[in-house]
């Protein structure tokens, strides 16, 4: 572009920082609000299933039946209490006062030492899906030990298949988390608080004002994002000192590494947060469209909530015009498994290609005249 | 040097299917109050925002300061200064922030703003503490803070659209002494206003209708073309009924015929046809002749499709 002038662009950032001092809520907003939302889903959503009410009913009463029930009840998985008959057992599981009901049948010890087989029946609340799958994985595993340990008269089984979690072993969900959470912050922060500003300057009628000087739209662009980027900024050195030091999650990555990715995204979504207002002139459209198109992706098909793997395959593509997509792999990646620029090549060079995509859409649709 | 500052000529500007601004042509000299008169959407601030090198014209040739339109826009924003309809200022930044920013845009050096922003506000009165916050100013005030804003720079030619809209009397006054000394000191001015009683204060007036100027003229100019018989003024001696205020309007005797307030305006096709019929009226109005205001001239150029 030609004339670029950086005392003009200086301008329009000390401009920006006067507005975003003198507004409490914007600040309060852009501070508070990635400390709240990691503590929210740091504690109170938790992925992993603890504690599920187990309602029992044990008709048999022999020593084979107890080691079952033990092997439940040891395990931090179930919280275990007794029904009276299996009737009561489906009773609690309909009036929400268990989540899974175990039930073991009279015959039980008789049919395990016939050699016949015996056979305990399970029951999820199939209703609430977030925890039919891990209940039944640790009913799997449980089952397991179960058998090994009450059938002692059978003989060991030749081999064991054991599944190990790498880079995460205790798969804690907190460790899977709080990494993708710098991509959800970063996501509101830089996007809504940029969509506003320059459709703020059409409402009001400054852009005007602006226009009218010698200013130029890059000046403007460059002016904008940089105070809004710094914001971004902190607000994830805010979210990796509350994932180090309350949650205790490993950094294994070079920070370094980390800090480029944060970077590329901030701006990359500082500047589809003003394409969105240059194009729209208005704050309450461009604020809709940048929950359209920058949080709900980063939620939702960002994979921090949904793997990307199960999801249905046309959408495993789509999320690839997704920067949010690029910026969780390349935060997980380097807070668990220590990933580098080598291995994070792809959603690098993808990060680095909506950057300069969007700062040139922005730049190209900032209309230097006042056309309605 | 030329001494045209503004030089228009077969200027269009279209919004997709709506013509905006159709084929006007005019020119303004140096040092001249230049005012535009029109209705809501008759295409004033359109022309302006052309002018301000804010809004590219679709057809037709603008010069500005000399400088014509697609020779070098920067150039243009350099030579003019612009004031908006709208409040333009920042709400939220004290008067002298407001200012600082708009002398960087503008790359002035410290020292030339720390004399122009003296000598504007020596030029507008303002006492106020420069650490004043806009939103705490009064109309009046914000008005004219935004004038020294548009004029840091000092510009040959300042475009104010609207500037004294929402303001109280005793400010727009004010607003237009400045105005008179901004064309005492040869700056050329181009101003809109709704208000007949600036317009009268201005050396020239085009009047738009419909993106078209329709008249341009002094005012005493535009009166004496728009109405060449004599005006005459009624003020009736008890109320009238709609019927006969519209029988009156229709009469053979009035070229126009206007209510004004609670009297009526009106120009007559003949002193020797008026003569007849005078005694008639006299009875129920008094009468007295009057020169035309350009309200009249408004009314009957703008609001009047035919005669």
């Amino acid at each position: 572009m030609k004339n670029f002038v950086w005392r003009r662009a200086l301008a329009v950032a000390r401009k920006e920082v006067y507005h975003i001092l003198r507004d409490p809520t914007t600040l309060g907003a852009a501070l508070v609000l990635p400390v709240f939302m990691v503590i929210m889903f740091g504690v109170a959503i938790e992925f992993n299933v603890k504690n599920v009410a187990l309602a029992v009913n044990d008709s048999d009463q022999t020593q084979s039946s107890r080691r079952l029930l033990d092997t439940f009840g040891s395990s931090d998985y179930f919280l275990i209490h007794r029904v009276t008959s299996p009737h009561d057992a489906v009773t609690d599981v309909s009036a929400e006062r268990a989540r899974a009901a175990l039930i073991i049948p009279p015959r039980f010890e008789k049919d395990l030492f016939s050699g016949r087989g015996a056979e305990a029946q399970i029951l999820v609340d199939g209703s609430d899906n977030s925890t039919v799958g891990p209940v039944l994985s640790y009913v799997g595993s449980i089952q397991n030990m179960a058998s090994q340990r009450i059938g002692d008269f059978d003989p060991t089984p030749p081999y064991e298949i054991r599944t190990r979690f790498l880079f995460n072993p205790e798969l804690n969900s907190r460790w899977f988390v709080i990494p993708g959470l710098t991509v959800v912050v970063m996501s509101i922060l830089s996007i809504l608080l940029t969509a506003l500003t320059v459709a703020r300057e059409w409402e009001n009628g400054s852009m005007e004002l602006l226009l009218s000087t010698p200013v130029q739209p890059l000046e403007i662009i460059v002016g904008k994002l940089a105070p809004y980027g710094i914001l971004g900024i902190i607000a994830v050195v805010f979210v990796y000192i509350i994932a180090r030091t309350v949650f205790g999650v490993p950094f294994v990555g070079n920070l370094l590494v980390f800090s480029f990715g944060c970077l590329l995204f901030i701006v990359t979504y500082l500047a589809q947060g003003l394409l969105i207002s240059v194009v729209t002139r208005k704050q309450t459209i461009a604020m809709q469209l940048s929950m359209m198109s920058g949080m709900l992706p980063a939620n939702l098909l960002s994979g921090f909530i949904f793997p990307i793997e199960s999801m249905p395959k046309f959408f495993q593509y789509f999320t690839m015009i997704l920067p949010a997509r690029w910026f969780m792999q390349v935060a997980r990646d380097t807070f668990l498994k220590g990933s580098g620029l080598i291995e994070l090549g792809v959603p690098f060079l993808a990060l680095i290609f909506f950057c300069a995509l969007m700062i040139f859409l922005a730049a190209q649709r900032f209309k230097r005249d006042l056309e309605p | 040097m030329n001494d045209l500052a503004v030089e228009v000529s077969n200027l269009s500007v279209r919004f997709g299917d709506f013509v905006a601004v159709d084929r006007i042509s005019f020119t303004v000299r140096r040092g001249e109050i230049f005012g535009f008169l029109g209705a809501n959407g008759a295409g004033k601030t359109t022309t302006i925002r052309v002018l301000c090198a804010l809004l590219l014209p679709s057809e037709g040739s603008v010069r500005v300061g000399g400088i014509s339109y697609d020779h070098n826009e920067e150039a243009i924003k350099s030579k003019v200064g612009y004031m908006s309809q709208k409040f333009t200022l920042y709400n939220d930044m004290t008067v002298e922030e407001n200012l600082k920013f708009i002398s960087s845009l503008r790359k002035l050096d410290a020292a030339t703003y720390e004399q122009r922003r003296k000598e504007l506000f020596d030029f507008i009165s303002f006492d106020r503490p420069l650490s004043t916050i806009v939103r705490d100013l009064s109309g009046g005030t914000k008005q004219q803070v935004s004038l020294a804003a548009a004029l840091l720079h000092d510009p040959e030619i300042i475009f104010l659209d609207e500037p004294t809209a929402g303001v109280t009397p005793a400010s727009r006054g004010r607003f237009w002494k400045l105005i008179r000394r901004l064309s005492e000191k040869n700056k050329t001015v181009f101003v809109t206003t709704h208000y007949m009683d600036e317009a009268e204060q201005c050396d020239r007036i085009a009047l738009m209708r419909e993106g078209r100027i329709i008249a341009l003229n002094s005012p005493e100019g535009l009166k004496a073309a728009t109405f060449s018989t004599p005006m005459l003024e009624f003020t009736p001696r008890a109320t009238l009924t709609f019927a006969e205020v519209s029988a009156m309007a229709r009469h053979a005797v009035f070229l126009f015929f206007e209510p004004y307030g609670l009297r009526f305006h009106a120009v007559i096709k003949s002193e020797p046809e008026w003569e007849t019929v005078k005694g008639d009226f006299e009875k129920r109005f008094s009468i007295r002749r009057i020169k035309p205001s350009l309200e009249d001239v408004f009314i009957q150029t703008v609001e009047r499709r035919t005669i």
